[in-house]
């Protein structure tokens, strides 16, 4: 036996600070950390199955009040009767012009948005060095965080002057108007999703194109894009969900007639969409009438829409995500033969290599020359002219006259108080269904089934919680239009993305850690409170933050819930109603005439308020990135 | 030498789903020795380590019939505590795996989960700790820095030093030199022996020199099966069984 001693360091062991006899049956000390541990288990459990009845509670809902509708006129009248008049002498509820307004006014917006996102998503990954990429993407980031009812407010006080005097049309509210603006909205989720899928193309195949002799064009083309073509068709898949679901903007801008275009090109005729007609009827519609059970049938129709959508771009990503990639050996064959076949071509029969690549990095500098500009315009429009209307009065006072004089405060208040209220109810739902989902349940069906349904709720629109929370809290429960109601009709919206960020950080965290944990002796939950959740934080509170962001923008999810349009002062309990920001400035654009200053400056101090909810996430997150370099 | 028995198998079969992995394996590890489980790849030894400490009860599909034994005591009783039995037999892993966390609070996290408070107590377990693993000359000026800034070496001491804190009487090692550098790989080597002398270490290991260098006794496993099991000079030198010769001579595995 080899015993040589090493080093010499006596160890005798030391001090024991246990009862030396203790066995392995648990000691007192042993048995509370087990009850902490089991009481622990039982509370994660609880909360987490309230957080899951919840989300099945809202489909089943909406399910029910929208299967109303169908009893009544039948499935197939209801999805193609021809006319949209509930409020007539003889009311009709044929979603026909609805779904038709909803599928042109996407189908616009994304032959605007795709080539624009694609090309700005190419250059980004591609072409720009890294000081140009550091600008460009923020930017094209920045373009997401702006909330959609100042987007709607752009759209009725610039864009449809313009369409109107460009076109020589009497009115610019129109179908075209609308897919501008969801082009635009549309476009950071393309581009950063392609962008992505680009930049996960492996260097090998890059590289080996360029040894081939191929220009960079032509490794793009034929290697990088082929080789990202799942990542980029879900890219599309999910910019399109984010203009099916968009209400305010739209609402604001289409001029929301129920009528099919005639002809069906005509792109100055208004149309309306579902989540337009949502946006526009649930105020005024009587609790269990045929026309109540009728916009339930249309959230339905949405909700079915969104189903589709997110199932489509899952099924794309998880193809993705398989081992199986022929598509980029394949190109590099084609890229072989193409070069080749270009190097034996005497002359100009074929575009020179160079020249396209010229022209083909020219297209894609002017999309991103479009996107920026885009940007440029919508922000120095608002930042120029709101700057100038914000005074200590404006900041500080209370509206009146309709909000044509004096200031906003109670509608800063009530957006801070809207949005903490969420964040106070679904932060620790959400938190603690994640953990659940995570760390106690295995991977059943019972777990996907739940995952399906937070899923299906994430890229519900927001205007389907809104009719949720004015159906079942304001009218069904009693609320009232209150501030209870608002927060928890905008906790609900951020749930299922509080729980998925929370998910997806948790998973991040490898499993040797937990190992490494349990191998010491420790609970479940001392492993979970001590090991996993401390590097987990930063990404779930990124999540937050987030989340945050978009709970402060919306404006469809509180308009029927919560807010009223002018107080003198905040409201005293939580079933009072509150002034809201995002609602401030729908009305103020959209029904209040004159008052520019005070629209422009409720437009930049929501901006404000928005973008930098949004730079503290990101601070997190680079905070986060740079502390894992260590 | 005190050759008394510290922990026992007996009859321990276990099934990953429809996989039997381990097949009525019977063994006794003597205590305050090192005893190293050699094999080919998926012959179950990672697998007999886990069950020792009750690792597997993390992986859903197993199931275990049988028994183990740690000082007379059956660790898969209903009246025993997966957690205490961890905290008396403790592991390290195949790749190092340090909490994000400092060199300091990696160490202190085990007496911490233990109910150990004192900042005294702490700091004397962290020395004492590191010193056990060979590590406190190397990093005593920088206790607060970083696990995750250490070298692969470094970090594997530090996880043998953080399982010393919470004094196990057993430390089951699965392949802990496998990730390592051949001089990081001697370091371990040679705390491994000298831990020996206070505690019982079971290593799992590919490595056929690495066995003979550390182990007073070796078991040979193959499919499931321990095969042999003796004192390790028997097993490199007279094996009783010819598989256990064809693998210690190369001609498989």
């Amino acid at each position: 036996m080899k015993k040589e001693q090493a080093a010499p360091v006596p160890f005798r062991g030391f001090g024991r600070f246990r009862r030396p006899e203790a066995g392995i049956d648990p000691s007192s000390a042993g048995a509370t950390r087990q009850l902490v541990d089991k009481i622990v288990g039982k509370l994660l459990f609880l909360v987490a199955l309230f957080a899951i009845i919840t989300v099945f509670f809202i489909i089943v809902f909406l399910l029910r009040d929208g299967y109303q509708i169908v009893l009544e006129t039948g499935v197939w009248s209801f999805l193609t009767g021809p006319d949209w008049n509930p409020a007539g002498y003889n009311p009709a509820y044929g979603a026909l012009p609805l779904i038709v307004g909803t599928v042109l006014v996407t189908a616009l917006a994304m032959v605007i948005a795709v080539p624009l996102s694609i090309g700005t998503a190419i250059y980004i990954a591609e072409i720009a060095g890294p000081r140009t990429r550091e600008v460009i993407k923020p930017a094209v980031e920045l373009l997401a965080g702006i909330p959609s009812v100042v987007y709607g407010f752009f759209g009725l006080i610039l864009l449809t002057d313009w369409i109107r005097i460009a076109f020589d049309q009497p009115s610019g509210s129109s179908w075209l108007a609308g897919s501008i603006l969801l082009a635009i909205m549309a476009i950071p989720t393309i581009t950063s999703v392609a962008e992505d899928a680009i930049g996960s193309v492996p260097r090998e195949f890059r590289e080996g194109s360029l040894a081939l002799g191929a220009t960079h064009w032509q490794t793009i083309r034929m290697v990088v894009v082929p080789g990202a073509l799942s990542g980029i068709g879900a890219a599309i898949i999910l910019g399109m969900g984010r203009a099916i679901g968009e209400t305010m903007a739209v609402l604001m801008v289409t001029g929301n007639a129920a009528v099919i275009p005639d002809p069906i090109t005509d792109v100055f005729s208004p149309v309306r969409t579902l989540t337009g007609t949502l946006g526009i009827e649930m105020g005024e519609v009587a609790f269990g009438s045929l026309h109540y059970h009728a916009l339930f049938g249309v959230a339905v129709v949405l909700l079915v829409i969104t189903l589709v959508v997110n199932s489509a771009a899952r099924l794309i990503v998880s193809r993705m995500q398989g081992t199986a990639r022929p598509g980029p050996h394949r190109a590099l064959t084609a890229v072989a033969s193409r070069i080749t076949h270009a190097a034996s071509a005497p002359f100009g029969r074929v575009v020179p290599p160079r020249t396209s690549q010229r022209g083909a990095f020219l297209l894609m500098s002017l999309s991103v020359a479009i996107v920026l500009a885009a940007l440029g315009v919508i922000l120095a429009e608002i930042v120029v002219n709101g700057a100038g209307a914000i005074t200590w009065e404006f900041l500080t006072g209370t509206p009146s006259d309709l909000g044509r004089e004096g200031g906003i405060f109670p509608a800063i208040a009530g957006t801070l108080y809207l949005v903490g209220g969420a964040l106070a109810i679904a932060l620790p739902l959400g938190i603690a269904t994640a953990v659940y989902l995570i760390e106690y349940t295995g991977d059943g069906p019972l777990t996907r089934s739940i995952r399906a349904a937070v899923d299906l709720l994430n890229g519900t629109p927001s205007i389907v919680f809104g009719l949720f929370g004015f159906a079942f809290l304001v009218l069904f429960m009693g609320f009232g239009v209150s501030m209870i109601a608002g927060q928890i009709t905008l906790g609900l919206m951020i749930l299922p993305t509080i729980i998925r960020t929370t998910e997806e950080s948790l998973r991040s965290i490898p499993g040797s850690l937990r190992e490494g944990s349990y191998a010491l002796g420790a609970t479940k939950w001392q492993t979970i409170s001590r090991v996993v959740l401390p590097p987990a934080l930063p990404g779930i509170l990124t999540g937050a933050i987030l989340s945050i962001g978009r709970a402060a923008g919306e404006t469809a999810p509180i308009m029927f819930t919560a807010v009223i349009f002018s107080s003198r002062h905040l409201p005293s309990s939580l079933t009072e109603p509150v002034m809201a920001l995002p609602y401030h400035l729908f009305i103020l654009t959209t029904s209040v005439p004159g008052a520019s200053a005070q629209k422009f400056g409720t437009a930049f101090v929501l901006l404000l308020l928005v973008l930098s909810i949004y730079l503290a996430a990101i601070l997190v997150r680079r905070r986060y990135n740079h502390a894992k370099v260590m | 030498m005190d050759n008394s028995t510290i922990l026992e198998t007996r009859d321990l079969n276990l099934w990953y789903g429809q996989k039997h992995a381990l097949i009525d394996i019977t063994v006794r590890i003597p205590k305050k020795t090192v005893t190293a489980l050699i094999g080919p790849s998926g012959c179950g030894k990672s697998t007999l380590l886990r069950c020792c400490n009750r690792m597997n009860d993390l992986i859903d599909s197993s199931r275990i019939t049988g028994n183990v034994l740690f000082n007379g005591e059956d660790i898969y009783d209903g009246h025993a505590d997966a957690y205490a039995v961890r905290e008396k037999i403790g592991m390290v892993f195949q790749k190092p795996n340090p909490f994000p966390k400092s060199i300091y609070e990696n160490v202190a996290y085990g007496p911490r989960i233990h109910g150990v408070r004192e900042k005294g107590a702490l700091d004397r377990i962290v020395e004492e700790s590191l010193k056990g693993a060979a590590l406190w000359d190397e990093v005593k000026d920088r206790l607060h820095e970083p696990a995750l800034a250490l070298s692969g070496g470094q970090q594997q001491r530090l996880c043998i030093a953080r399982s010393l804190a919470v004094e196990p009487e057993v430390i089951l090692m699965d392949e802990p030199c496998s990730a390592l550098d051949p001089i990081a790989t001697g370091k371990i080597e040679d705390l491994i022996i000298r831990l020996a002398r206070n505690y019982t270490v079971v290593i799992v290991t590919h490595n056929m020199q690495q066995a003979a260098r550390v182990s007073e006794y070796t078991g040979f496993m193959y499919m499931g099966e321990l095969i042999e099991f003796d004192e390790t000079s028997r097993i490199f030198e007279d094996p009783g069984e010819e598989l256990t010769e064809n693998y210690i001579t190369g001609r498989f595995g």
